[in-house]
C-alpha cells in the first residue's frame, strides 16, 4: 500500500507536485495517468526517496521507503530505462543490485529468464534497444520479489508482444495481492492494463476512481439526429435516461438511446429525419477533456482540435 | 460516484535477507571490477610503474661509485616508487569515474534506490576503491623493485624487503595511491561530472603546485607541503614541487586530511540533493 498525503514538490518556483492525496491498494493494478509534465515521475521518484518532497509525506507500507531494512524486497521500481551504466553487462548490473540485498546470483538468472533476455545477458548495456533496456529495467526491478511495484511507463519501447507480456505480468503479480503502481500518457493502455485510475493534470489528482467508472463516463454515446420538427422529436424521447440538447434550430444530441431506437421512433410517428449520425466518444476523448486545462506542453493553432492537441504534447517529451 | 469494494485478497509478504554493509561492500566490489576502465587504469599503473623503474635503473650510472650500504635501501626505493607520481594522475580518474560514471549513465538512481539511505553507497565505494588501490599500488611498488633490484645488483646496488627503509616507502607509494583514489572519488561526488571532476582532481593534484609555487609571495610557498600532493610524495621520500618538510606520519596526516574534507563534501551532498 502506498499512501501520499498533501505531497507537494516544487522546483524553483514551478510546482511539479502539488499537495496531492492518494492511497494505492495491494490486491489490484493502480494506472497513473496524465499527461507529459503532471508530475507522475516525480510523484514516483518521491516515493523511493530520489526527490525529497518540499512538502508532505509519502510512505510505501506504513513507514518511508529509506526506513525499509530491505528496500529491494519491499519496492521494485522501474523510473526510466536508462538508469543503468552502459559499460556493464546486463548481468553484471543484476548482479550488483543483488548484491546489496544478498540475494543469490540464482534469483538473477531468474528474472533474466522470465524477462527474455538470456541472449543478451553478457553484452553491454550501452548496446542495448529502447526495449531490451526497458525488460532489463523491469528484471531489476523483480530482482527482490517485492511487495510493490512502481513502474514508470513500462510499456515504452516495447514491442507489441513485450506490451502483452508487461500487461500479463503486472495484472498477475496484482492478483498475488502485490501494491501495482504504473503510469501512462496514453489511457487506452491503461484501459486494457489498470483496475483503478489516478489521473494526474499539472501536479494535482484530477480524478482516483475504478476504470470501468471512468470507462462508463467517458463512452456515454451520442447521436446527433437533424430534423426539421425538432420539437416534435425531442418530445418522443421523455425518460430520465434520455437526455436530448437542442444545439441548433434543427439540429438535436441525443444521449441514452442507440441511433436505430431513434430511427425506428420517428419513422413510427411519421416524422423525416434529413441526419442521424451515432458519435461516441473515445476514451482519449475523455481523457482529453478531463486534462484539457492541465497539459503542460501545448502546441499552438490547433486548439479547437483536441485529438491534434494530444498527439503534439505527446510528441514533446519532457526533457526535465 | 459509485465506489466498488476491491476483492479481498492477502496482501503479498516480501521476504529473505535485507540491507547490509557486507552486502554494499560486494555490490560495489561487483560495480569496480565489471567495467573496463577499472581494468585499464590499474594494467596502467602497473605497467608506467615497472616501466618507469626499468628505464631509470638502468639508465643510473655510477661511474664506479659506491652507495654505502646503509643508503642503499633508499637508493632502490627511488627506482621502485618513481612510477607513483604518474601513478597518481591515473588513480584519480579512476577515482572520479567510479562515481561519475553513475551519474552520467543514471546508474546512481539504480544505486540509490537499492541503498536508499545513500551514505553507505559512498562508503561502501571508498572502501572498495581503498582497498584494490592499495593492493594495485602494492603490486606497482615491489614488483618495480623486483625490476630496479634486477637491473641495480650489476652495480653492486641491493636491499632486503625485509629493509624498514625500503619496505616503508613501498607501502607508503602504495597507501598515497589509495588514499588520492579515493580523494578523487569524493570529488567527482560532488562535481557529479566526469570532464569536471576529473579536471578539479588533476588541477589539485598536479596544476595547484605548480602555480603556487610560481607566485611569488611567501605565504604560499608556506603552504606547499600542505597540498595533497607534495605531502603524498614526500611520505615516501618522493619530492614533487617543494622539499620535505615534515616528517613521514605528518604528510600522512595531511593526504588523509584531504580525503576526509573530500569525503564530508560528498556525503553532504549526496545527502542532502535530489538524484
Amino acid at each position: 500500500m502506498i499512501q501520499a498525503q498533501s505531497l507537494t514538490k516544487r522546483y524553483g518556483s514551478k510546482t511539479a507536485v502539488d499537495a496531492v492525496d492518494f492511497t494505492v491498494q495491494p490486491g489490484r493494478v493502480t494506472g497513473f495517468l496524465g499527461p507529459n509534465g503532471a508530475g507522475k515521475s516525480t510523484t514516483m521518484r518521491m516515493i523511493v526517496g530520489l526527490d525529497r518532497p518540499s512538502h508532505g509525506s509519502v510512505t510505501v507500507n506504513g513507514k518511508q521507503y529509506r526506513e525499509h531494512k530491505a528496500p529491494l524486497r519491499e519496492v521494485g521500481v522501474l523510473l526510466d530505462a536508462k538508469a543503468i551504466h552502459t559499460g556493464r553487462s546486463a548481468y553484471n548490473h543484476l548482479l550488483a543490485m543483488a548484491a546489496t540485498h544478498s540475494i543469490p546470483a540464482s534469483r538473477v538468472k531468474q528474472v533474466i529468464e522470465l524477462t527474455g533476455l538470456d541472449s543478451v545477458a553478457r553484452k553491454r548495456v550501452g548496446g542495448f534497444s529502447l526495449g531490451m533496456g526497458q525488460r532489463l529495467g523491469i528484471a531489476a526491478a523483480l530482482l527482490g520479489d517485492p511487495a510493490t511495484l512502481i513502474l514508470d511507463e513500462p510499456v515504452n519501447g516495447l514491442d507489441p508482444e513485450g506490451v502483452q507480456w508487461v500487461r500479463h505480468l503486472v495484472r498477475h503479480l496484482a492478483a498475488e495481492g502485490r501494491t501495482v503502481l504504473l503510469s501512462s500518457h496514453l489511457m487506452s493502455e491503461m484501459a486494457v492494463t489498470a483496475d483503478h485510475l489516478i489521473v494526474l493534470g499539472r501536479g494535482k489528482v484530477i480524478a482516483d476512481a475504478p476504470v470501468a467508472e471512468l470507462i462508463g463516463a467517458a463512452t456515454r454515446k451520442v447521436v446527433r439526429v437533424r430534423t426539421p420538427y425538432a420539437p416534435e422529436l425531442a418530445a418522443l424521447f421523455q425518460s430520465a435516461d434520455i437526455t436530448v440538447t437542442r444545439t441548433e434550430a434543427d439540429l438535436l444530441e441525443i444521449v441514452g438511446i442507440t441511433a436505430a431506437d431513434i430511427g425506428n421512433q420517428a419513422a413510427r410517428a411519421g416524422i423525416a429525419l434529413h441526419e442521424l449520425t451515432p458519435i461516441s466518444a473515445s476514451l482519449e476523448e475523455a481523457y482529453m477533456s478531463l486534462t484539457q486545462n492541465d497539459v503542460e506542453y501545448r502546441t499552438g493553432g490547433t486548439s479547437d482540435d483536441p485529438a491534434a492537441e494530444y498527439s503534439a504534447a505527446d510528441l514533446t517529451e519532457s526533457v526535465r | 460516484m459509485t465506489t466498488i469494494a476491491p476483492a479481498p485478497v492477502r496482501a503479498f509478504v516480501p521476504s529473505g535477507p535485507g540491507l547490509s554493509f557486507g552486502g554494499e561492500l560486494r555490490s560495489e566490489w561487483i560495480k569496480l571490477r565489471t567495467v573496463r576502465s577499472t581494468i585499464w587504469s590499474y594494467a596502467t599503473v602497473i605497467v608506467i610503474s615497472l616501466g618507469l623503474a626499468a628505464l631509470m635503473s638502468a639508465s643510473i650510472d655510477l661511474a664506479g661509485r659506491e652507495i654505502p650500504a646503509v643508503e642503499q635501501a633508499t637508493f632502490l626505493a627511488q627506482p621502485a616508487t618513481f612510477g607513483v607520481f604518474f601513478g597518481q594522475l591515473v588513480v584519480a580518474v579512476l577515482g572520479v569515474l567510479a562515481i561519475s560514471g553513475e551519474y552520467s549513465t543514471g546508474m546512481i538512481r539504480s544505486s540509490i534506490t537499492a541503498v536508499p539511505r545513500r551514505l553507505p553507497v559512498l562508503a561502501a565505494k571508498a572502501v572498495v576503491l581503498f582497498v584494490c588501490t592499495f593492493v594495485v599500488g602494492l603490486i606497482s611498488t615491489i614488483g618495480s623493485y623486483l625490476v630496479a633490484a634486477m637491473f641495480l645488483a650489476g652495480k653492486g646496488v641491493t636491499a632486503s624487503l625485509a629493509d624498514s627503509d625500503l619496505l616503508l616507502p613501498l607501502l607508503g607509494g602504495a597507501l598515497y595511491l589509495a588514499l588520492v583514489a579515493v580523494f578523487a572519488l569524493g570529488i567527482g561526488a560532488m562535481l557529479r561530472s566526469s570532464a569536471g571532476g576529473i579536471a578539479a582532481s588533476l588541477g589539485i593534484l598536479l596544476l595547484l603546485p605548480i602555480v603556487l609555487s610560481m607566485i611569488p609571495a611567501q605565504w604560499l610557498a608556506d603552504l606547499l607541503p600542505y597540498l595533497i600532493s607534495n605531502a603524498g610524495l614526500a611520505s615516501f621520500g618522493l619530492n614533487g614541487f617543494t622539499s620535505a618538510s615534515f616528517e613521514t606520519w605528518q604528510n600522512i596526516l595531511i593526504v588523509v586530511g584531504w580525503v576526509v574534507v573530500s569525503l564530508a563534501g560528498a556525503a553532504v551532498l549526496l545527502k542532502r540533493r535530489d538524484a
